[in-house]
């Protein structure tokens, strides 16, 4: 058993907080002590106010000595990532674009957290605006894998993934567009989940591809990243996309007692690493020896996914990101005598290669003469993808395959190479075209860095989802698992 | 699929400034990724392209004044201000 604070999960931290065996001020004097010792060599936080952490954590200790308790996270720290706005505390988006920017206010999954009485625990490094799969493209510092200091985290939210994996925070925030924050749950050997689109408000999460975009939690264990999950998913009218309560009343129950899971064509064929593909398989034949039902799908539009993401996300990023003007906040050049002046020299200042090169690719594909070519046609490649999607989820409750085809490449390796970093959410983009909830789950070993499995279901079956990871996690030592560091 | 483009053109488009070692990269990573999304031209799909993934009676809600972050609050993230407003280059020119 566990006995370090570092390596408790939320869940036993809750416990122990309401048996009275544990402080949060102790909790978070111990990740203090950690993040110390670690976030130099894993680079996962780019800030932490101990002053405002301890607290936190002192007035959590006062409402629980009051019999005030807020919820079951009331005292546990969540760290956020540095895209999600936080009252009074840098939203950078590990961009110089907005190096200086302090935020106004507090995301909805920010106030959510408050009103749950959790620790809001220090920003979190990600790509710039969310773009990448390596955490490579920070303009503040590069993240390391844990299990691998020599190999990125994955990303965007690699600093979610890296704080977790190296006990440095027992929950996390983090966002999904394309894989976001599944790739990096893969890399690092822990859970994460994407939410049904419209289950957790965007508002206060910086805009990247609107209609891609979720925030999700992050944990070691299933149950933790449940516990968050939950606490996240409430109503909110200032997302106009985000779910009300007439339409949260109408979920789908869990009810089916034998699982039935589809399997995609082909899916652990070219492409996919042999410990890849072999944990995936481990993972299908321990549903099968359960008493699920193993079915083969046929989602043959699956090759049109990774085109139809990078038409439809460059296209709405190109939009979002126009407000990076130099007026309102962020980042203005210096040298500019002209209103027009100031936009251009102010934007190609502040933001970094890849979001230049998707800002690019998605002005290209909104062009006057090619729009039709590659938006149009990207915006029916994605209603066809999630027509067969939807088919297929009638016949089976959830989707498996692997997270990613591969384990995490060496820093560097794919730097110059954006298709081959791009080809790296093959399997996770679907479910954000197609607006449905999907999960990354341990599930073993590639050498010595860990590999995920990935669970898609039909809109709002989240509930499932956990229950499947459990059932998997509850049989395996994968749950709760850090390197020696 | 026309995959041509004019590299100057977008980055105007873009409001970007690129020197002549990023136009040649930017170019040649563009062609190779368009080359990619040749699968999106051949493939046969549906006339629809409606993606809307959900759908809520808030895109219709009343208009009615909200709280506001207040123009203390908005000026004080703001690169430049004056006089509680935010100020920018000459935007019109001196008439002559």
């Amino acid at each position: 058993m566990a006995e370090e604070i570092y390596q408790l999960s939320a869940t036993e931290i809750s416990s122990r907080l309401a048996a009275g065996k544990l402080t949060s001020r102790a909790v978070v004097e111990a990740l203090i002590t950690r993040y110390h010792q670690l976030n130099k060599k894993i680079g996962a936080f780019t800030s932490l106010d101990e002053k405002d952490v301890l607290a936190q954590a002192d007035a959590s200790d006062a409402r629980r000595k009051a019999g005030k308790v807020l919820s079951r996270l009331d005292g546990i720290p969540v760290a956020i990532k540095e895209n999600i706005a936080v009252k009074g505390q840098p939203l950078t988006c590990s961009s110089k674009m907005l190096a200086n920017l302090v935020s106004p206010y507090d995301a909805h999954v920010v106030e959510a957290l408050k009103s749950a009485g959790a620790i809001i625990y220090g920003r979190l490094n990600m790509d710039e605006f969310a773009m990448g799969s390596s955490t490579e493209n920070s303009a503040i510092q590069k993240t390391f894998n844990p299990w691998d200091l020599a190999r990125i985290p994955g990303g965007s939210s690699g600093g979610s993934a890296a704080s977790l994996a190296s006990g440095l925070v027992p929950l996390a925030l983090g966002s999904d567009t394309g894989g976001s924050i599944r790739q990096p749950a893969s890399h690092c050997g822990i859970v994460g989940m994407k939410p049904t689109y419209g289950l957790v408000s965007r508002f206060g999460l910086v805009a990247f591809a609107s209609s891609l975009d979720q925030i999700g939690p992050m944990a070691r264990t299933v149950a933790d990243c449940e516990l968050l999950l939950k606490v996240l998913a409430t109503p909110d009218a200032r997302d106009m996309t985000c779910f009300d309560s007439t339409q949260r009343s109408q979920l789908p129950v869990a009810t089916e007692k034998s699982l039935r899971i589809g399997i995609p064509k082909g899916v652990l064929g070219k492409g996919v690493g042999a410990e890849v593909a072999a944990a995936t398989q481990a993972a299908i034949d321990f549903y099968k020896s359960k008493g699920a039902t193993i079915i083969e799908v046929d989602l043959p539009s699956s090759e049109l996914a990774v085109p139809t993401y990078y038409v439809v996300a460059t296209a709405e990023a190109s939009s979002n990101l126009a407000r990076y003007d130099g007026v309102r906040y962020g980042h203005r050049s210096s040298n500019a005598k002209t209103p027009i002046e100031m936009m251009t020299n102010s934007r190609s200042e502040g933001f970094g290669p890849e979001v230049k090169r998707r800002i690019l690719l998605g002005t290209f594909v909104l062009s006057a003469g090619y729009a039709d070519a590659y938006y149009v046609r990207a915006l029916r490649a994605r209603s066809k993808i999630r027509a067969e999607h939807l088919a297929a989820l009638e016949k089976v409750d959830m989707i498996l395959s692997p997270t990613v085809p591969t384990p995490a490449f060496k820093v560097g390796e794919k730097v110059s190479d954006p298709l081959q970093l791009y080809l790296e959410d093959i399997f996770t983009i679907p479910a954000n075209l197609a607006g449905l909830p999907a999960l990354s789950v341990p599930c073993g070993k590639s050498g010595h860095l860990p590999v995920g499995f990935h669970l898609v279901g039909a809109p709002l079956s989240e509930s499932k989802l956990f229950a499947a990871a459990q059932l998997f996690e509850s049989a395996h030592s994968f749950a709760n698992q850090q390197p020696t560091l | 699929m026309a995959k041509g483009f004019d590299i100057d053109h977008l980055a105007k488009l873009a409001r970007l400034n690129l020197t002549a070692d990023e136009k040649v990269l930017y170019s040649n990573q563009l062609t190779q990724v368009l080359t990619y999304f040749e699968t999106l031209a051949k493939a046969d799909l549906p006339a629809s392209s409606d993606v809307a993934l959900v759908v809520t009676e808030k895109a219709l809600r009343s208009d009615e004044p909200g709280v506001s972050l207040g123009s203390d609050t908005v000026t004080k993230i703001a690169p430049a201000s004056h006089d509680g407003q935010i100020s920018v280059p000459r935007v019109v020119d001196d008439e002559s």
